[in-house]
């Protein structure tokens, strides 16, 4: 059972980093530049064992027997459309998912995201979404040089040093108003797909929203980049890193206030819609990294 | 009682002025008729870029002509919708392998419902974005038969919203069958969507969606006017 097998090596990826952080609690003489090096040599190795299971989640798309009387008349099908099927082995998992998110959003989220933005005006949250984008910076960088887009990754370090510095602690954006440095978005699950890596089958999260195994794994290796989880104790950070989080999320909604209410309002199915919109975001953002 | 000739004189004027709002009329007719010959010409030219201005630079013009009622902007926005967007197309597409699996009447139907559906989804959407200035940024031809128009939606301090046009070309007249917004293809994201109905629930469960949620947005348009 593929699923199984993917299951088990997220859950081999959780052990090893824990496995490398209880190491470094116990206060081993084992230098953070190794545990690092460590980190990163498991999940490789996670990564590749992954690897084979997802190959066989991505088969269901081309075995679909509707999908054969799509193949002939492709000529006819204009540039753009694509008649395939997403294979959505997890669909009941993620209905329930996605009915959950929606009631944290209605019931917690949206509420606290209303009172913060009546409070803070809108320029004040959109420089916290700056401040949280600036320290990301580490993901960026090195996806961006996984993917040998050694520009874009170079000039993630001097937009982080600029704004840093000149932009108050990553507050405003003086690099791109500046010095026309653009932000070059980037994470390990595009790195993944980048080298052809098969994403697996689509994912609903709790609390994170839609995803995809390959992208959850990524999610998983971005996580682990971040140096504070390396400099302090996991009871500093792993509640520091929580609120940080919620801290964000909060700060994106009140950005986007009636985005569910927008995409509701229009969409006949609210689960395919945003299933759609999230893998059509993925593909083209991978296609953008190609270009 | 007036003289002869000054009565004579009157109805020379009065005759001169019928003929000159005859001529009026026959000029504002041809400069109409030049018009519409210019955008058939544009449209059969090959210039896709041309179709998608006319059709979003129309509605904005219909949009902003606040002295027309709510309803009448309405049917005259619907009128300039119908003749550039390929209704049936964008209703086949919609359906993906579907569409030929249900029967020709039902074909028929789902265009139907689908048609007032996406007229009133892009009612509703344009509606919101009344205040925000369209920019054209280019054309791109996929072979003779379909093109690329790219805009872009900037309103100050916010982030450009990149909205993309997709063309075919039928009879010689540029026609638009699908639309992204910010990569997100619209027709794509609704098959989907109505993949998942019918596998789950079946075609009819399908029809009767769709004319609810239509509904919902007709009335939500009432509302707003």
């Amino acid at each position: 059972m593929p699923d199984a097998a993917e299951s088990d090596s997220i859950r081999v990826d959780h052990e090893g980093m824990l496995r490398e952080k209880s190491m470094r609690l116990v206060g081993e003489s084992v230098g953070k530049s190794r545990a690092f090096q460590g980190a990163a040599a498991v999940m490789i190795a996670c990564l590749l064992s992954a690897a084979t299971a997802l190959a066989q989640d991505i088969a269901p798309l081309s075995t679909n027997p509707e999908r054969q009387g799509v193949v002939q008349q492709a000529e006819q099908t204009p540039p753009g459309e694509d008649q395939a099927v997403y294979s959505d082995p997890l669909a009941p998992f993620n209905e329930a998912m996605l009915t959950f998110n929606l009631k944290l959003d209605d019931w917690v989220l949206r509420p606290v995201a209303s009172g913060y933005a009546f409070i803070a005006p809108d320029p004040v949250r959109k420089s916290v979404k700056r401040f949280f984008n600036n320290v990301d910076v580490i993901p960026r960088f090195a996806n961006n040089l996984f993917q040998l887009r050694l520009a874009e990754a170079g000039g993630e370090v001097a937009r982080f040093g600029i704004n840093s510095t000149l932009g108050v602690a990553g507050f405003f954006d003086p690099a791109d108003a500046w010095f026309g440095l653009k932000e070059h978005p980037d994470d390990f699950g595009l790195t993944l797909r980048y080298y052809g890596v098969p994403t697996g089958p689509y994912v609903m999260w709790p609390f994170f929203g839609p995803s995809t195994i390959g992208d959850t794994v990524g999610l998983i290796v971005d996580g682990a980049m971040n140096p504070l989880d390396y400099v302090v104790p996991w009871y500093v950070y792993l509640p520091v890193d929580a609120g940080w989080r919620v801290g964000e999320a909060v700060n994106y909604r009140s950005l986007h206030l009636n985005q569910f209410e927008e995409a509701d309002r229009y969409a006949v199915d609210l689960y395919g819609a945003v299933q759609d919109a999230y893998l059509q975001t993925r593909v083209h953002d991978t296609k953008g990294l190609k270009d | 009682m007036m003289p002869m000739s000054e009565m004579q004189a009157c109805r020379g004027t009065l005759a001169l002025k019928a003929a000159g709002r005859t001529v009026a009329m026959v000029m504002a007719g041809v400069a109409l008729a030049t018009v519409f010959a210019a955008g058939r010409a544009a449209a059969a030219g090959g210039d896709p870029m041309a179709v998608v201005q006319q059709t979003v630079n129309g509605a904005l013009a219909i949009l902003r002509n606040q002295q027309v009622p709510a309803a009448q902007r309405r049917d005259q926005l619907k009128q300039i919708i119908a003749q550039t967007f390929d209704f049936t197309e964008m209703s086949r597409s919609a359906l993906g392998y579907h569409w030929k699996q249900i029967s020709g009447d039902q074909q028929q139907e789902f265009t139907t419902v689908f048609t007032t559906f996406i007229e009133d989804s892009y009612l509703a959407k344009i509606n919101d974005y009344s205040g925000q200035q369209v920019q054209f940024v280019r054309q791109s031809k996929d072979g003779p038969q379909y093109a690329q128009v790219e805009t872009n939606i900037v309103a100050s301090g916010k982030d450009p919203i990149a909205v993309n046009y997709r063309l075919l070309s039928e009879n010689g007249q540029w026609k638009i069958y699908d639309v992204t917004v910010e990569a997100i293809s619209i027709i794509a994201n609704y098959r989907n969507q109505f993949n998942r109905v019918i596998n789950n629930q079946g075609y009819p469960k399908l029809i009767a969606d769709l004319k609810t949620k239509q509904q919902s947005l007709a009335a939500s348009l009432g509302d707003r006017h």
